[in-house]
């Protein structure tokens, strides 16, 4: 039986790495006696599928994974009985058993919603950075990588961008190569003209799934996700 | 008294950091099973240290067993703190952030007692860094009467006397019942409000097995020797005990193990099967200083796997000891434990590198349908005569009868673990080190062209409390030396891994191990000139210990190379770990004279020391069966 599930990622797991990740799934399976089907040969291995990793430091409440069990489960009980067997910091929020045969979530994982959550001494700016992110033709961001720096722009891949208090949103397509919220918030310090922009204080990967001219349409429930939270009361947590 | 005040929490002020650290998951703890308790309504606090990273002290028993003990009390919070990476320690030392709990992220000092852990004597400069960071004193003279007291414990401190003057109480043994004696006078001290670490520390001088190392002084005679370590004042005892539990069946910890969230040296659920070891071996000051030898019972172990797996999650069990195919159930406690688990995922693992048979057996019944890759076997010595001398009585023939075993059973790899630098060595001793590696890969290749062997060589470091707490270390030139030997005669052989380390951190493990209190000044020389994790390779920088014991004025030929006379005062034998030096001096004598003595488990004793002392006897066989009854100790041997 096949199960899909979106998860979150918060508090203090924020700070462990998608391998880390990977074994705190499996105790957690464990300890829950959930009936995880496990792969044949010496080292047997649960079959639970990450489509994509999330970097270290983000925290998420949009994360997906795929399970297989040797044995029927009710999805609800399952979640619950995971839930309460998780450290604190990964939870699942939603859950559906997939017929067989049906293609792997990670086809309709597209695009993600950010929130880049800055110090509160800068609500008052973010709207013009915004803006002028919104209106640009291009989108220059240097990209470090062994030394050597690339020139990329971003436009292409930013879907949607807005800001509400504190937040800026956005919804980024998911490019070869991706883009990260680091390269959002450079292009608020240098097109966006916030020189004195900080860091943000907390990076939220919010839901992934396809954009849509509405906003983000969420893989596992379809429920649309504007990118301004206050449009739908359900967007964030 | 040390304040409390959950808003003291570096945890604001440490997470915007966490970017720019290596691994920061070693920072923040949120572990499964963490117990995190308000302070405010606690009477005693504890801040228990492992001075070395996260992922090398997590797995630390002793820190688990006491961080549960103690948390069972609704009026005592144990929290835990490992040395920061030295990329966190300089960011810490930037921002002004002490050295935190992973509960709370409280700092050191709003904690009563800080108690480390020290397994071996590597993690020295790293308790001076951790104080250091906590913003104590490193001298506990020149701390304040309201400052924590920090506390070691740990097989290192049966020879506290190069950490004296930094710590303010030491603990030999088994920390259990210590803890809570000396949890309940810390709760006293504070629910009564009249916190004085000196007050506390004559109340603290009287708990069974507490040295207070300011009340003692050492003499020294003209010529430099050691005249003896001395009471200050009176009522305290001239030797000081070490601690010993009796009734392992009575203290079934890990109940609930911490689970880390990132990757560590072990992560399986850990079972002490007995503590204690009786084999004898002359050059392992574990086996010597945790006699006698105390078994849990096979029903208690299985009860303790059952509900220690469920309560983690964890998928590898590992059944510890000394050498845990000693234990008198261990056959039946693994074919049960591999019943229960068979076609699970949970596997079983027990650390034992005796050689012989009856663990290759034991190795098979664990891993069933799994996969045989590595087994590990330590002969110790190269030679009949070297492994008399060092008391680890396994002939040739055994070794490669259970090579072969191995091998015809489908095991892939054999390890064997040896050591250089022994009492009375000869040239022809370290050959026969290479000589019995080349000679169990020539079994192993009958059974497959590419089964393998690894021979692991490590120098010997003399230890307190053992038969060879006289003899002189090797000097590291001599130990390279020898290690020449054994590279030149394997070096043809691709399917014979050789692997050593460099002699000269073995160096200072010794001064460490044996010195006295002078010493202290090298480790405070040592950790003021930058020394952090010794134990890591990339990190020791022998030159910096050279110097710092030349600043000491500590001659390390003294210390290390010199052989002790008979009445030579040690420097630890104001501890009593419960062994006679008579009989550590005639056990010596044996060694010289190449005479074996056999395991007390199964020979008349033959008067140690330990157990009268203790009042206790060999706590073994629960099913009472008769003794040894599935194999003999040695195969082939007498
Ligand atoms: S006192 Fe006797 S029985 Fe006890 S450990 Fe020593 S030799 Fe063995």
């Amino acid at each position: 039986m096949r199960v899909r599930a979106r998860y979150a990622k918060d508090g203090r797991l924020r700070f462990i790495s998608a391998i880390d990740l990977g074994r705190v799934w499996e105790r957690a399976l464990r300890k829950a006696e959930l009936p995880i089907a496990y792969s044949e040969g010496f080292t047997p291995h649960p079959k639970v599928s990450f489509p994509d990793a999330l970097a270290l430091g983000y925290a998420s409440t949009g994360e997906y994974v795929e399970l297989t069990f040797a044995a029927p489960v009710d999805v609800a009980s399952a979640v619950a009985r995971f839930n309460a067997a998780s450290p604190p910091g990964l939870r699942i929020l939603e859950a559906v058993e997939v017929v067989d045969g049906a293609p792997r979530i990670a086809r309709w994982l597209r695009a993600s919603l950010w929130e880049l959550r800055y110090p509160t001494q800068h609500a008052g700016v973010l709207d013009g950075g915004v803006r002028a992110l919104a209106h640009a033709e291009h989108l220059p961001v240097d990209r470090e990588r062994k030394g050597t720096s690339t020139r990329l722009d971003l436009k292409p891949a930013l879907h949607m961008i807005a800001s509400h208090e504190d937040a800026v949103r956005v919804i980024l397509h998911h490019t070869e190569p991706p883009f990260r919220p680091t390269e959002v918030h450079q292009s608020l310090c240098t097109t966006g003209g916030l020189t004195a922009l900080e860091q943000p204080r907390l990076v939220i990967r919010v839901a992934q799934g396809s954009a849509e001219p509405s906003g983000l349409c969420e893989a596992l429930t379809g429920q649309p996700l504007p990118v301004r939270p206050h449009d739908h009361t359900a967007a964030t947590s | 008294m040390p304040q409390i005040h959950a808003s003291n929490s570096v945890w604001p002020r440490l997470e915007p950091l966490l970017a720019d650290v290596r691994k920061p998951a070693r920072y923040v703890g949120g572990e499964d099973n963490i117990v995190v308790k308000d302070h405010a309504s606690t009477d005693a606090r504890w801040l228990l240290i492992y001075p070395d990273a996260y992922e090398i002290g997590q797995p630390n028993q002793g820190i688990q067993i006491l961080y549960e003990i103690l948390n069972e009390r609704a009026r005592t919070v144990a929290e835990r703190a490992f040395a920061p990476w030295p990329d966190m320690e300089q960011l810490m030392r930037e921002h002004d952030i002490p050295l935190f709990s992973l509960e709370n992220h409280l700092p050191l000092r709003s904690f009563d007692a800080v108690g480390f852990s020290l397994a071996a004597e590597v993690g020295y400069t790293n308790l001076l860094n951790c104080l250091d960071l906590g913003g104590l004193a490193l001298r506990a003279e020149d701390r304040a009467d309201d400052d924590p007291l920090v506390i070691i414990g740990g097989h290192a401190a049966f020879n506290p006397e190069p950490l004296a003057p930094f710590v303010d109480v030491a603990v030999a043994g088994d920390g259990e019942e210590f803890v809570l004696e000396l949890d309940a006078l810390i709760a006293d001290a504070r629910t009564r409000g009249t916190w004085s670490r000196s007050a506390l520390l004559a109340q603290v001088a009287e708990i069974d097995g507490a040295y207070v190392p300011a009340f003692y002084a050492p003499r020294y005679t003209a010529d430099g020797r050691l005249a003896g370590t001395f009471p200050r004042r009176s009522g305290v005892p001239y030797r000081v005990p070490k601690r010993t539990v009796s009734d392992l069946d009575r203290w079934p910890y890990p109940r609930k193990q911490l689970v880390p969230l990132t990757e560590t040296v072990h992560e399986r659920y850990a079972v002490e099967i007995f503590r204690g070891c009786t084999r004898g071996c002359r050059f392992c000051q574990a086996g010597m200083i945790t006699r006698p030898v105390r078994e849990r019972s096979k029903d208690t172990v299985k009860a303790m796997v059952a509900e220690g797996v469920a309560n983690t999650g964890l998928s590898e069990v590992g059944l510890l000891s000394l050498s845990s195919a000693d234990h008198s159930e261990i056959l039946g406690l693994c074919g049960e434990l591999a019943d229960t688990y068979e076609g699970t995922a949970t596997s079983l693992s027990l650390p034992s590198t005796r050689v012989d048979a009856f663990n290759v057996e034991l190795a098979d019944e664990l891993t069933r349908n799994g996969r045989r890759t590595g087994l590990t076997f330590a002969p110790e010595a190269g030679t009949e005569r070297m492994r008399r001398v060092i008391n680890k009585m396994v002939t040739e023939a055994d070794m490669l009868r259970t090579a072969e075993t191995a091998f015809a059973n489908g095991w892939r790899h054999i390890k064997l673990y040896f050591m250089i630098g022994l009492p009375t060595e000869r040239d022809e001793d370290v050959l026969g080190i290479a000589e019995l590696g080349l000679k169990v890969l020539a079994i192993g290749r009958e059974y497959g062209r590419k089964n393998k062997v690894t021979v692991s060589v490590g120098g010997f470091v003399p230890k307190p409390h053992t038969p060879f707490q006289w003899c002189a270390q090797d000097r590291p030139e001599e130990l390279q030396r020898k290690l020449g030997l054994i590279k030149a005669r394997v070096a043809s052989d691709r399917n014979l891994n050789l692997r050593y380390h460099d002699p000269e951190p073995g160096l200072m493990e010794g001064l460490l191990a044996r010195g006295d209190r002078r010493v202290a000044d090298v480790v405070e020389a040592a950790f003021r000139s930058g020394a952090r994790f010794d134990g890591w390779d990339e990190h020791y920088d022998h030159d910096r210990w050279l110097r710092a014991c030349e600043q000491a004025g500590v001659d390390v030929d003294w210390f290390c190379h010199r052989e002790r006379g008979e009445d030579e005062v040690m420097a630890w034998d104001h501890i009593d770990s419960g062994l006679e030096r008579d009989w550590l001096w005639s056990d010596l004598r044996d060694a010289v004279r190449e005479k074996p003595l056999d395991d007390c488990r199964w020979i008349p004793c033959y008067d140690c020391g330990v157990c009268p002392g203790l009042d206790l006897a060999h706590q073994t066989n629960h099913d009472g069966a008769p003794r040894r009854t599935h194999l003999p100790l040695y195969a082939g041997q007498s």
